[in-house]
């Protein structure tokens, strides 16, 4: 054995990944597009690696892939403009009426709420009043808040393009930084991205199954409530789905509240949440099993803790990368853990039966 | 057919079918389908090694087979006096390191880079994934391993064991 002891380099990772984790902090506004072109070229990317396994050039592919998904969607542009078209326009002709059916009910029910406190009348009232305005000026603010998440879209639209070079760089990338790792530190480091691989691909490929799965499911099952704006409230339901259990707690709030003003009973609202509450069942039993098949399994605890810490510091784009994160953290634990214990000695190196001669 | 044969060469790559006859020319390889070599074209990494370039020492946990597409290398164990003593010179076409596909124990060797070398790396964790979702193909080369190490085995027994009596 060598006296120059190699030592992993486990804590050097560590550091490494604590500077590049506050770098990032202090300028991810400028990198989200980055971010959100890497996962969505690492998503697809395995399309690309099983036909470019079969003899198939990575640049053509790609281009040719782009070409075809142009076309799906100039496809579905067309064929589903004019129930896009419909859908806003019942929602700008109903949105009026909303708020006025909104605010009815919030005074006939406050009235009952301010004798049910256990307070002086005044105090009730001015409590309950407060409350209520809180809500309905945060209703009022919903435009402009809609209006800034349009750099969001305009990320939507770099996406593509940014992700187009990294799937065109594809392995590349990847043998460039195993060509630039120290050479001793080669096989550890090809240790720790198969890990990460396996995490995060599982989970970022999931994830957007999940989310079209809820989007369809939605869509099916508020067309055969008659609910109206089915297709915006399922967009919206399968888009907020990226971040977990999400998805369906917007489509039960905005599609219940959609349906309770539309029809006018509280049982027309419990469908809708009845309906979300099914798909997210449905979601938990038949599609998380398959999906977390071969992710990371985390901790509920850590999840809620990662949820919360990642929106607290990056905000939305914190929920939505949060889970990724943690689970790049789990592999990185797990493979340090992994170099530590084999260079100790602390996993049984011999198997069973070598006293026994060969035979 | 001109335009036919120009968008298939532009398609297809004309590298790959050469580095699955690399790889076919590899006894851990050989019984393997067209179709499994280029998944193994797709999960091995490409690595350039200069002369004198250490790969791995003796003791390091080993976790990757390499393959030797080009150069040489020399492995080499540390004798009594801590001098190196050569024990084989690999050349273009020979594999090395293999047993780490099968443990996570310290290498018996350095491996060092004789000249400007390229190596190709299959990572055991890329084997592993390779044995859930393509069996065959992890059963074909852990078959190869088996044999090899049986090989291996009968050949040290044979060394090891006393000259038969005379009759």
């Amino acid at each position: 054995m060598s006296s120059t002891r190699r030592e992993s380099p486990f804590l050097t990772v560590f550091i490494v990944a604590g500077v590049a984790l506050y770098g990032f902090y202090r300028v991810h506004h400028v990198l989200t597009p980055f971010l959100l072109a890497a996962a969505f070229a690492y998503t697809i990317n395995p399309l690309a690696t099983y036909f470019e396994a079969r003899g198939l050039r990575r640049l053509p592919l790609i281009v040719l892939g782009y070409l075809m998904a142009l076309a799906l969607g100039m496809s579905l542009y067309t064929g589903f403009k004019s129930l896009a078209v419909a859908e806003a326009e019942l929602l700008q002709a109903r949105a009026p009426g909303y708020m006025k059916t909104l605010q009815s009910l919030a005074s006939v029910q406050q009235d009952r709420f301010v004798q049910k406190l256990p307070l002086p009348p005044h105090i009730a009232r001015h409590a309950v009043e407060t409350a209520l305005g809180g809500l309905f000026e945060m209703l009022q603010m919903l435009p402009s808040h809609l209006l800034a998440l349009l750099p969001l879209l305009l990320h939507m639209m770099l996406v593509p393009f940014i992700g187009f070079f990294f799937l065109i760089d594809g392995p590349s990338g990847i043998n460039s930084m195993i060509q630039a790792c120290p050479s001793r530190f080669v096989e550890q480091a090809l240790h720790l991205l198969s890990e990460i691989d396996t995490a995060l691909g599982n989970y970022l490929r999931g994830i957007v199954i999940v989310a079209i799965a809820i989007a369809l499911a939605s869509f099916v099952g508020l067309v055969i409530l008659d609910v109206d704006n089915a297709a915006l409230i399922a967009v919206l339901s399968g888009v907020s789905s990226f971040v977990p259990y999400l998805g369906a707690v917007i489509g039960a709030l905005v599609g219940g509240a959609m349906a309770f003003y539309q029809f006018g009973t509280l049982a027309a609202g419990l469908k809708v949440v009845a309906l979300f509450v099914g798909i997210r069942v449905a979601d938990e039993v038949l599609l998380q099993p398959v999906i977390a098949k071969h992710s990371v399994h985390l901790h509920p605890m850590v999840f809620l803790l990662a949820l919360i810490l990642a929106g607290e510091i990056f905000g939305f784009m914190g929920l939505l990368f949060a889970i990724p994160a943690a689970c790049i953290l789990k592999a990185l634990i797990s493979v340090s853990w992994s170099w530590y214990s084999s260079e100790r000695g602390l996993v049984p190196r011999a198997a069973a039966g070598t006293a026994i001669p060969y035979t | 057919m001109g335009a036919a044969s120009s968008i298939k060469d532009w398609f297809v790559d004309p590298q790959f079918a050469g580095k699955k006859k690399f790889l076919r020319s590899l006894d851990i390889f050989k019984d393997l389908r067209d179709r499994e070599l280029g998944q193994i074209v797709s999960a091995l990494h490409s690595r350039s090694y200069h002369e004198g370039e250490v790969i791995f020492e003796e003791g390091d946990i080993g976790r990757a087979l390499f393959i030797l597409k080009s150069g040489a290398v020399d492995l080499t164990r540390a004798g009594a006096q801590g001098a190196a003593a050569p024990l084989y010179s690999l050349k273009a076409g020979e594999f090395f390191g293999e047993m780490a596909l099968l443990e996570s124990l310290p290498r018996t060797a350095t491996a060092t880079a004789t000249e400007k070398s390229q190596l190709l790396l299959l990572h055991r964790s890329k084997l592993e994934s390779l044995l859930s979702t393509e069996p065959r193909i992890g059963v074909t080369i852990m078959s190869h391993l088996a044999r090899l190490l049986s090989a291996r085995l009968r050949r040290m027994n044979a060394c090891a064991a006393p000259a038969a009596p005379n009759q």
